[in-house]
C-alpha cells in the first residue's frame, strides 16, 4: 500500500515537472488574458492544479503543452469571464490596468532594455484593447506557436473562424499599434 | 480575386497554413496587387513584433516558488526545503534575532575553518556563473573571436576535449567570452552567448546523465535516441544533454521550451 502511495506520488511529480516546462508559455498566454499580474499568476497555478487533478486524461505522447493551455483557456472563461465572456472595445481605457505599463520585464536582454520594455509594454496594451475573441487566436497562434488546427481544439471552435478571428484580431492590433510600429522593420514578401 | 477576399488568406499565408491552390492564387494577386503586398508586409511585421515581444514575458520566480511548493501540485518529498526565513517566523518577534545570531555563529564559523564549495551537484553550482556574469562580477576576457574562445578553453583542458560550439547567429547570439570553473575537481568550460536574443551559456564537461539534478524533468527524443534534462536555478532555465563522455548544458532566461527546443536541435547523437 504504501509502495503504491510511493509510485504514485513519483508519477504524479514526474508528470508535474514536465508540466514546469510549460511555465513560461502558459504564464506568458495568462499574462495577456487576465486583467492584472495577480489574476494571471492564480490562473497559471490553478492550471497546474487541474491538470495535476485530471493528468489520467492526458495521453501520454500527445501534446501537453496545448493539453495544458486548453486547461487555462477553460479555467479563465469559468473564473472570470461567466458574466462577461468577451472584453469590449468601447471603453478600452475601462479594462486596462496602469500594472500593465508598469510591469518590469522579468527577463531583459543584456541589450535593447529600453526599447524591449517599450515594445513589449506597446504590444501588450494594445492586445488587450482587442476583444478576447479576437485576441486569444494571436496568443495562441502567435504567442503560443499553435497551429490552426491547434488553436481551433483549444477554443473549441472551427479552424475557419481561427482564421478569420486572426485577420481581423490583427488589424486590430495594427490599429492600435499605428503609433508605434516601425515601418522600417516590415517583413518582406518573397514570391 | 479580390482584395477583401485576399485579406484572410494573407493572414493564412503569413501563418503557413494555405493549401496550395489558393496559395498560388493569392500570390498572382499579391504579384499585382500594391496595396494587398503591403497589407501582408505589414501584417508579417506586426506577427514578428508580438513574437518578439512574447519571448520576453517569463514567468516571476515567486510563481515558479508558489508552484514547487504548492502541496497540490507537488508531493512533499519533491518540495523544496522549507527556507531560514520561513523558520524564524514561526518564532516569536522577540526571539527572532537571538536565533538569527546563533544560527549565524553556527554557520560562520566551521566556514571560516573549513571553506569549502557546497556539495551541489554539478550541474547547478555550474549555473551560478550566469547571474554573476550578467550582475557584472564575473571578470571575463571578451573577444569576437570564436576560434581563440574554443583555443583557450580547449587549452584549458589540456585538449582532452573541446567547448560545444554552437551556430546561434539565427537567434541572434554570437560567442562573446570563454571561462574554465572548476567544480570539486572537474573542470567546466563555459562558453558565452550574446546579442539581441539574450544571453546564453554553454557549459561543457566530461561526464555522464548521473550529473543532472535529481529533480530535472527528462524527455526522451527518440529522433535522436537521446535524453534531456530541463531543470532550473532561480530565473535561469537550463537543459542538460550528453554527447559520448561529454556533457553539455544550455542555460538561459529563455522560456525553457525554447531552450529544450534549441538543444534538441543542436544535440548530435554520440
Amino acid at each position: 500500500m504504501a509502495g503504491e502511495r510511493k509510485t504514485e506520488g513519483a508519477e504524479r511529480d514526474a508528470f508535474a515537472r514536465e508540466a514546469m516546462v510549460h511555465l513560461d508559455h502558459l504564464y506568458r498566454i495568462a499574462f495577456h488574458l487576465a486583467k492584472d499580474e495577480d489574476h494571471a499568476q492564480e490562473l497559471v497555478q490553478e492550471t497546474f492544479v487541474r491538470a495535476l487533478a485530471a493528468r489520467h486524461q492526458f495521453n501520454p505522447g500527445t501534446n501537453m503543452k496545448a493539453w495544458l493551455t486548453k486547461i487555462l483557456q477553460n479555467l479563465f472563461f469559468d473564473r472570470y469571464q461567466q458574466s462577461k465572456r468577451w472584453i469590449s472595445t468601447d471603453d478600452p481605457a475601462g479594462q486596462e490596468s496602469n500594472d500593465w505599463k508598469h510591469r518590469p520585464a522579468e527577463n531583459p536582454g543584456p541589450e535593447s532594455q529600453v526599447l524591449f520594455k517599450e515594445l513589449s509594454s506597446n504590444i501588450t496594451d494594445a492586445l488587450k484593447r482587442i476583444p478576447e475573441e479576437f485576441r486569444a487566436p494571436i496568443l495562441l497562434v502567435d504567442m503560443g506557436d499553435f497551429s490552426y488546427a491547434e488553436a481551433a481544439e483549444i477554443l473549441a471552435c472551427p479552424i475557419g473562424t481561427i482564421r478569420s478571428r486572426l485577420s481581423r484580431g490583427r488589424k486590430l492590433a495594427q490599429q492600435y499599434l499605428a503609433a508605434y510600429v516601425d515601418i522600417e522593420q516590415k517583413g518582406s514578401y518573397r514570391k | 480575386m479580390t482584395c477583401a477576399e485576399a485579406q484572410e488568406l494573407i493572414t493564412a499565408l503569413i501563418d503557413q497554413e494555405l493549401g496550395q491552390a489558393e496559395r498560388s492564387s493569392l500570390e498572382e494577386h499579391l504579384s499585382e496587387c500594391s496595396g494587398c503586398r503591403l497589407a501582408f508586409e505589414e501584417e508579417s511585421a506586426l506577427k514578428n513584433k508580438i513574437r518578439e515581444a512574447a519571448r520576453g514575458i517569463n514567468a516571476p520566480g515567486h510563481l515558479r516558488s508558489r508552484i514547487l511548493s504548492d502541496p497540490r501540485i507537488f508531493t512533499e518529498k519533491s518540495r523544496p526545503a522549507r527556507r531560514w526565513q520561513d523558520y524564524l517566523r514561526l518564532m516569536p518577534p522577540l526571539l527572532r534575532p537571538i536565533l538569527a545570531f546563533a544560527l549565524l555563529l553556527a554557520i560562520a564559523l566551521p566556514m571560516f575553518y573549513f571553506s569549502k564549495p557546497a556539495s551541489e551537484p554539478i550541474a547547478l553550482a555550474a549555473l551560478e556563473t550566469y547571474d554573476r556574469f550578467l550582475s557584472g562580477d564575473l571578470p571575463v576576457h571578451r573577444t569576437e573571436n570564436t576560434d581563440e574562445i574554443v583555443r583557450q578553453l580547449t587549452r584549458a583542458v589540456g585538449g582532452q576535449f573541446h567547448p560545444m560550439g554552437y551556430d546561434l547567429t539565427a537567434m541572434n547570439l554570437r560567442p562573446v567570452a570563454g571561462l574554465v570553473r572548476e567544480i570539486d575537481g572537474r573542470k567546466v568550460l563555459v562558453a558565452i552567448y550574446q546579442g539581441q536574443g539574450g544571453t546564453l551559456f554553454c557549459y561543457t564537461f566530461l561526464g555522464s546523465e548521473q550529473d543532472a539534478p535529481t529533480n530535472a524533468a527528462r524527455f526522451f527524443e527518440a529522433a535522436k535516441k537521446m535524453n534531456f534534462y530541463a531543470f532550473s536555478r532561480g530565473r535561469v532555465n537550463a537543459v542538460l544533454h550528453r554527447e559520448g563522455e561529454i556533457i553539455c548544458i544550455l542555460a538561459s532566461a529563455m522560456p525553457m521550451e525554447e531552450l529544450l527546443a534549441l538543444a534538441k536541435s543542436k544535440a548530435k547523437p554520440s
